[in-house]
Order: C-alpha cells, then structure tokens, then sequence
C-alpha cells in the first residue's frame, strides 16, 4: 500500500560544450552591429598592440636604464654595504608569508582545465607578438615556434589528462603552483643577465659583463627557499598549535613589521645606552607599573561612574599636554606625551574588561606589553642611525613609495573610523568637529597639505620639537586619507539597519560595545569595494610626493636616471616600466579585495 | 492575610500609568495605563497603527515617552543611563524582523551579551548557549549564520539570544508577522513553553489562536488608547466595547 517513494536524483545536464567556431559567431558575428563593433575593436587593438611593441623593441630605446639601475629604483641611497638588511626584512617578509598561509590553510586550487588554457593563451598571446612586432623574420620564426610549443603542451594537458568521460578535472594547489612559477622566475636569474651595474666608491656606474642577476640571484633564491620551508615547517606544525592563537600571534607579526622592520632592521638605530639606562628603562618602567596598576584599578566591576570620570580626567590631561608642546608652556619628552594619551584611551575602554580577576590582570598585562613595544619603538626612530647616508633618508625608490603607502594606510584608517562615527554620532560637538576636518581637508589639494606638512608646519612648531621630513609628509598624507576613508566607511555606517542598533540596545550592550561588535564590522564589510578602492589611490597617489621632494619611484624614474651621464634624457624606459609596477601591485590588491569579498560572502549572508 | 502572601509572590513587574508619547505632532500613546503581574502573560491586540508596538518599545526604552511613569520590576525609567542599562539587561525582546546579527555565527549571536554584559566566561556561555538552542529546537544549527537559516530557526534563535540574558520579562514584537505560514508554530511552540516556564510575557500578535490559548490577559488597544482589557473567554465571546467588536468581526 504505502510504497516508500523513491527519489530519483538525476545528475544536471552538462552544458552542451561548443566549438570555438560556434563561439565566435554567437559573441563576435552575432548580427550586423555586433559585426561592426568587432572589426572596429579588432582593428583598434591591432593597432594599439602594433604601437607598443614598436615602442618597446625599437632600436632606440636604451632598456639597460632600467636594468642598470634596477636597485636604484627599488632601493636609492641604501648603502651597498649593508644590503644585507634589506634582504633580512625581504626575507622576515617571506617566513610570515609562508607561515601564513599555512596557519589560514591556503586551500584553494587551480584546475587542470584552468591551467591548460592558459598555457594555450599564452602561445597564443607569444604567436600575436611574433606577427605583431616588428622583428626580423627569423626571430619571428622562433616566436611562432615558441608561442606553438606552449600550445601544444596545453592541448596536450587538455587531452592526455582527460578521465574516461572525456573530462578534465583533476587541480593541483594554488600555493604550490604559485611556488612553482616563482621557482622558475628565481632559477631564469641564474640563467639570463637581466642588467648590468658595478659600485665605484660607492657611486653606481654601469658596467658590461656583471649583472644584477648575478649580484641577486643568490639572495632571490635564499628567498624563495625561505618562503617554500617556513610553508613547509607551519603546515608540519599547525595541528599542534591552537589555530587560533597562532592566527593571532601571526597578525599581531603583520602589523608591528612595518613598524620594526623600518626603524629596527632597515634603519639601525644608534642607542644611546647611557641614556637608555638613565631615562627610557626607568620610564617605561614606570608607565608600565603605574599605568598597569591604575587600569586594574579601572576595570574593577563595581566602579560605576567614577572609572569614567577618571578616564576622561585623563584623557583631558593628555590632550592638554600636547596643547602645552605647542604653545611651548612646560618641556616633556615626547614619549611621555604619547604615554598619557595611550593610558587615557586604555582608561576609556577599561570598563569592557570589569571581570573576573583573570580577564582584569590580562588587560594590565596587555597594557605593560604595550608600553614595553612603543617605547622600544619611539626610542628606536629617536635614535639616529648607523648607516651612512648618500641622500636625505635610507628609503628611495619603491621602497619608498612602500613605506608612505603602507604607513598611511596603517595609520588612517583607524582615524578615519573614529571620524566616521564621529561624523555619525549624535554628540553634537563631535559630530560638528569631524564634519568640519571632513569637509576643510577634502577642500584642499593633497599637493597642497604635502607642501603645507613639509615646508610650512617646521616654522609653526615650537621650538625644540622637530619633525623629519618624511614624517612630515606620512602625517599630512595619512591626515588627508583619513577624511576620505571616513566618507567611505560613513557609507558602511549608514547601511547598518536601525533594526541591528535595537537589538543590541535590547540585549543590554553599552554604546562602545554596539559600536564595536555590531556596527562597525558589519559597515566596514559594506564598505570593503569603496576602501579597497581608496588604499589602491593611496598607493598609485605617493607619486606625488616626489614635487615635495622625496624620492619615490617617479621622481628616480622621470629625473634621477634621466640625469645620468650614462642615460642622459633617458626618461621613457623608466615611465613604462613604473607603470608597470604600479599596475601590479595596484591590480593585486583589486583582486585580493575581490577575494575577500568572496569570502565574507557580501550579498549573500 | 493570604491576599498579601500572594500579593508578594506576584509582585507587579511592569506598572505603566498615564504614559504618553508624540512622534512630532501625532500622539501614538495618549494616557495608557495598565499593570502586568509576575508570570502573567498579556497579549496585546488592536489594527495597525493603534500603537501596541510603540508601547512596547517604550517599556525597555527603544522609544522614550514624554508623559507618565513606566516603572519595570521596581526600577522606573527615565533619561538616567543607568536605569536603562540595568532595565534591558532584565528585559528580553523578540523583533518581527528577527534582527539577529548577520556577521555573527547563531552560538557567538547567543553568547554575546552573556559574555560581555553579564561578564561570564567563555565556556559557560556557550555551554548556557547550547541548552538554550536544544530547547528552542535548533541544537545542530549553532556553528551556522544567521542568513543560512529559515525564518522559523532565525526568530527561535532571536528567542534563544534573548533569553540568553536571563531575562525576567520577555517582549515580543509581533514575532510571527514576517514569517511563512508554516513556520508559525514552530515560533509559537516556543513561546508556549516559555509561558509554562512561568516567564512574564508581554506580545503583541495577531494570532488569535495564540491569545486565546495562552494568554492570561488580553488588551486591545485603537488610536493610541487602551480600549478594552480582560481574559480571552471574556474578550472573544463576550466583548463590551463596539470598537472591540468591530475589530473581531472584521478579523475572526
């Protein structure tokens, strides 16, 4: 009677595949405009292909610029004596990389499929050149034959590899391609001369016969070996470590290397240990214990009102004391100043740790960490440095460019969230005060706030207090980013539903809890394509400090090498191959930032 | 004497006198008053637009009434942050859209508040957290997000987040209204074990079945007034107020 019904589960069709043929009349030729366009296009592109190539291979160009002082434009005025430093932070770099994507479980993997296309695109894209270029027949000829190897080898995947259905499944892991291809590249320096340079006394000079390849394809290669082992050592180590903390401890290592790479490695500060000893160890010492000791004290459970007041007492203290530098009232060493501002806000916060007595003695201990890293910190950029100088900083280049970017970014975007809720909040007198900063620093040019920050603040301060001047130029960059980034995350903001705000109110959470459980995550993942989109500009816009003066990419490029004796008015080389350095770096954070919508499934939860 | 023993084993825990409240110029509330008992469950009626929802937002302070006294389990509500901080974190409400925490996984949307207003540890939070989605049902769903859940499973876990609080009052906000047909028990079951629970219970809904089962009281309310209150065998069978028939013919 009551038979079990069974469900039949039918497989979906597969999509009818279709010739290529067939491809390209549906998309291409579909009807007459269609076929217009594509002549057009087609036509435009050919021409465009034809002009760059022509540009690049003409027997004008003279690429041994670039070659030649490749390290000038990576690294200008780092002295070559102490190069090792550099490849020690390259390397640091490499071992989190590698440590990283072990611990997050790089998981994602490539299909045969997706990979034997684009080996046959690739020939296809090196058969195009051939016929393109303009190249003598004969080296043609060798292209064609190369552009053919390479699609053959793909037809091949495409066909050897195919299971019994006649279809191409397997994959292989994205990391470990990745480290294949990188293998390659660092093996190619042992192989190929990519340029040529010598140092004499100290000046680089260009010279036939050595090769930067040869002078860097031992470091490139103790590189890759680094990133290859610590992935190796971490996916060996990850299921004896708490995935969490290890995670933790890792990004905790990501944000502070900016920090300690620059000032500790690259740098080199000159201590002072006579005054270390004297006056930053007792210090700290006593930031660290008294700071300690009163924030326990703050996060105490039955407090009430009182923790608050004093943390605002504090909080006043500090910003008065910075009032004071400025007018020049009292003398206090900066790190001092710093410290207070730092206990004020760890004051502020302390109420969301009023536990138990673990939870209180964590915070404290938080605290003493805290003070221990910028204090190290601040005495470590205070401190002169050891390397002797060739030009104004140790940074040029696209080190350069790196360290504005990166700082920047690091250091406006918790401004420019404070600024958002600012902007949002219902206290009058923040909200009229980030609306005024908002709108007065998105009325002026970034030229404008670079020269403002680098030649008219040092005749405002006071005396005594200077300011350096890349630290001029990060301060009134990260002050302009900041405004916009604020613009984007109130948009984030806006799109949080009053709904989401009652329910936390509802279930009992203070505003600073709401605001940072609730809100803000939830903004700031609305606004990750807006953002991404304005750390790219920040990144592609440190061109312009080079009319302040620095020494980034551009400005080595457009007048340093062109002023050569060797490459006099060689200026086109270095454009194009900046150009294309920006678009890589600018276009891999595009794509990460898709990615990473990906995964925090905009749109979708 | 035994009146007083029972007077103090049911005390009052929401006492509203003369409460009224403007948007702009439009009076939502105009002199509501009306005292809900320890463990009685009150189901609030009336068209839309009667202002049922106002008043309840008004009793853990989502809106703020300009006239009258609202006193919750002895603590009156004014401005003073205090007293609001102390009065939600006694009170749990149940929204008709949910409003669980899209970026939060259903175990950290229940354990949140416990962890961070009720300082409790991380353990047995979750472990506090876990019994509270066996009861309402959904044990298997804790590691999910919210948006990976029907909207039956998304209200039992806005039910599980509240009660998570320990909350001595519940508030529910038509809870079923945004929900399919079919996930309405689901919904209700829950709320009519809490009822058996012996929680203290104010909802505003329009299931009548719901009222009539359930309910210790109904209020019906039109235009911002309190038109007519009693049990539901003397609300649906028996009611004295034309407005109130009216709206029972027009429904039932």
């Amino acid at each position: 009677m009551n038979e079990p019904t069974t469900i039949k589960i039918e497989k979906r069709p597969e999509e009818p595949s279709r010739t290529p043929r067939e491809w390209i009349r549906k998309n291409l030729f579909s009807n007459i405009p269609n076929t217009i366009l594509t002549l057009i296009f087609g036509a435009i592109s050919i021409y465009a292909i034809r002009a760059l190539l022509g540009f690049i291979l003409s027997g004008e160009r003279r690429w041994g610029a670039v070659a030649t002082n490749m390290r000038l434009l990576m690294a200008q005025g780092y002295p070559a004596d102490q190069f090792v430093r550099v490849w020690f932070t390259l390397g640091c770099l490499m071992a989190l990389s590698g440590l990283s994507l072990a611990a997050w479980r790089a998981s994602g993997r490539l299909s045969v499929k997706k990979i034997s296309i684009w080996t046959m695109n690739l020939g296809g894209g090196l058969a195009i050149f051939a016929v393109l270029a303009p190249i003598s027949w004969a080296s043609r000829l060798g292209w064609i034959i190369a552009g053919m190897l390479f699609v053959l080898v793909g037809l091949s995947m495409w066909f050897g590899l195919r299971d019994s259905e006649k279809r191409l499944s397997g994959s292989v892991p994205t990391v470990w391609f990745t480290y294949g291809i990188l293998g390659v590249l660092v093996l190619s320096l042992w192989t190929v001369p990519y340029g040529h340079y010598a140092f004499v006394d100290g000046e680089l000079i260009a010279e036939t016969g050595r090769t930067v390849a040869m002078s860097t394809k031992l470091p490139f290669t103790v590189m890759w070996l680094i990133l290859v082992g610590s992935y190796l050592i971490g996916t060996q180590v990850r299921d004896w470590i708490p995935s969490g903390k290890a995670k933790g401890v890792l990004v905790g290592l990501w944000f502070l290397s900016p920090f300690i790479l620059n000032w500790i490695v690259l740098r080199d500060p000159d201590f002072d240990y006579a005054h270390i000893a004297s006056t930053d160890i007792p210090l700290a010492l006593m930031f660290a214990i008294g700071g300690g000791l009163a924030l326990y004290l703050l996060s105490k459970p039955d407090l009430g009102e009182i923790g608050r007041i004093v943390a605002i007492g504090f909080l006043i203290f500090a910003v008065f004391n910075w009032v004071a530098a400025f007018f020049g009232w009292y003398p206090m060493l900066q790190k001092v100043r710093i410290s207070f501002v730092l206990l004020a806000l760890a004051a502020l916060i302390a109420p969301n740790f009023a536990a138990d007595k673990r939870t209180r003695l964590r915070f404290a201990a938080s605290w003493i960490g805290l003070i221990a890293v910028s204090h190290w910190l601040i005495t470590a950029i205070n401190s002169p440095s050891t390397l002797k100088l060739q030009g104004p900083t140790y940074l040029g280049g696209f080190s350069l460019t790196l360290f504005v970017a990166v700082l920047t970014l690091l250091l406006s975007f918790p401004l420019g969230v404070l600024l958002a809720l600012g902007r949002t909040s219902s206290m009058p007198i923040a909200r009229v005060l980030s609306t005024a900063y908002i709108e007065s620093i998105r009325g002026v040019p970034l030229i404008t706030i670079l020269f403002f920050f680098s030649n008219i603040l040092p005749l405002f301060l006071p005396e005594g207090m200077e300011i350096a001047e890349l630290a001029a130029i990060v301060t009134g960059y990260t002050l302009f980013s900041a405004a916009y980034l604020a613009e984007n995350v109130r948009g984030g903001l806006q799109s949080v539903m009053r709904g989401q705000y009652e329910a936390a109110d509802a279930i009992g959470l203070t505003t600073s809890q709401r605001t940072g459980f609730i809100v803000i995550p939830q903004a700031l993942r609305v606004s990750i394509p807006p953002l991404v989109g304005q750390a790219i500009g920040v990144f592609k816009e440190t061109s312009l400090v080079a009319i302040v003066g620095a020494f980034d990419l551009l400005r080595i490029a457009a007048y340093v090498v062109p002023a050569q004796t060797e490459f006099l008015g060689v200026k086109r080389e270095g454009l194009l191959l900046i150009s294309v350095i920006y678009f890589i770096v600018a276009f891999s954070m595009s794509k990460y930032s898709q990615k990473l919508e990906e995964r925090v499934g905009l749109g979708e939860r | 004497m035994s009146e007083e023993t029972a007077h103090k084993t049911r005390s009052d825990m929401i006492v509203c006198e003369n409460v009224d409240k403007w948007f702009g110029d439009f009076q939502a509330l105009k002199g509501v008053t009306a005292t809900i008992a320890e463990q009685e469950v009150v189901v609030v009626l009336g068209p839309s637009g009667s202002g049922k929802s106002t008043w309840i937002r008004c009793i853990n302070r989502l809106e703020a009434h300009q006239k009258g006294t609202i006193v919750v389990d002895g603590v009156e509500l004014t401005n003073d942050l205090r007293n609001i901080e102390k009065i939600r974190s006694e009170v749990g409400m149940v929204f008709q859209q949910f409003n669980l925490f899209p970026h939060l996984t259903v175990l950290d949307n229940v354990t949140l508040a416990p962890k961070w207003v009720r300082k409790m540890p991380k353990t047995e939070a979750e472990n506090k957290a876990k019994d509270l989605l066996e009861m309402v049902g959904i044990p298997e769903q804790a590691a999910k997000y919210p948006g990976q859940l029907s909207g039956g499973q998304q209200q039992r876990v806005a039910i599980a987040r509240a009660l998570a609080m320990e909350p001595r009052i519940m508030l529910f906000d038509e809870p079923t209204s945004a929900l399919d047909p079919e996930m309405i028990k689901e919904v209700l079951d829950v709320m009519r074990d809490l009822a058996l629970g012996g929680m203290t219970m104010m909802v505003v809904t329009h299931e009548m079945g719901f009222a009539k089962e359930v309910a210790d009281r109904v209020i019906f309310m039109e235009s911002g007034e309190i038109v007519e209150e009693g049990t539901p065998e003397h609300f649906f069978t028996n009611p004295t107020e034309d407005r109130t028939k009216l709206f029972l013919s027009q429904i039932l």
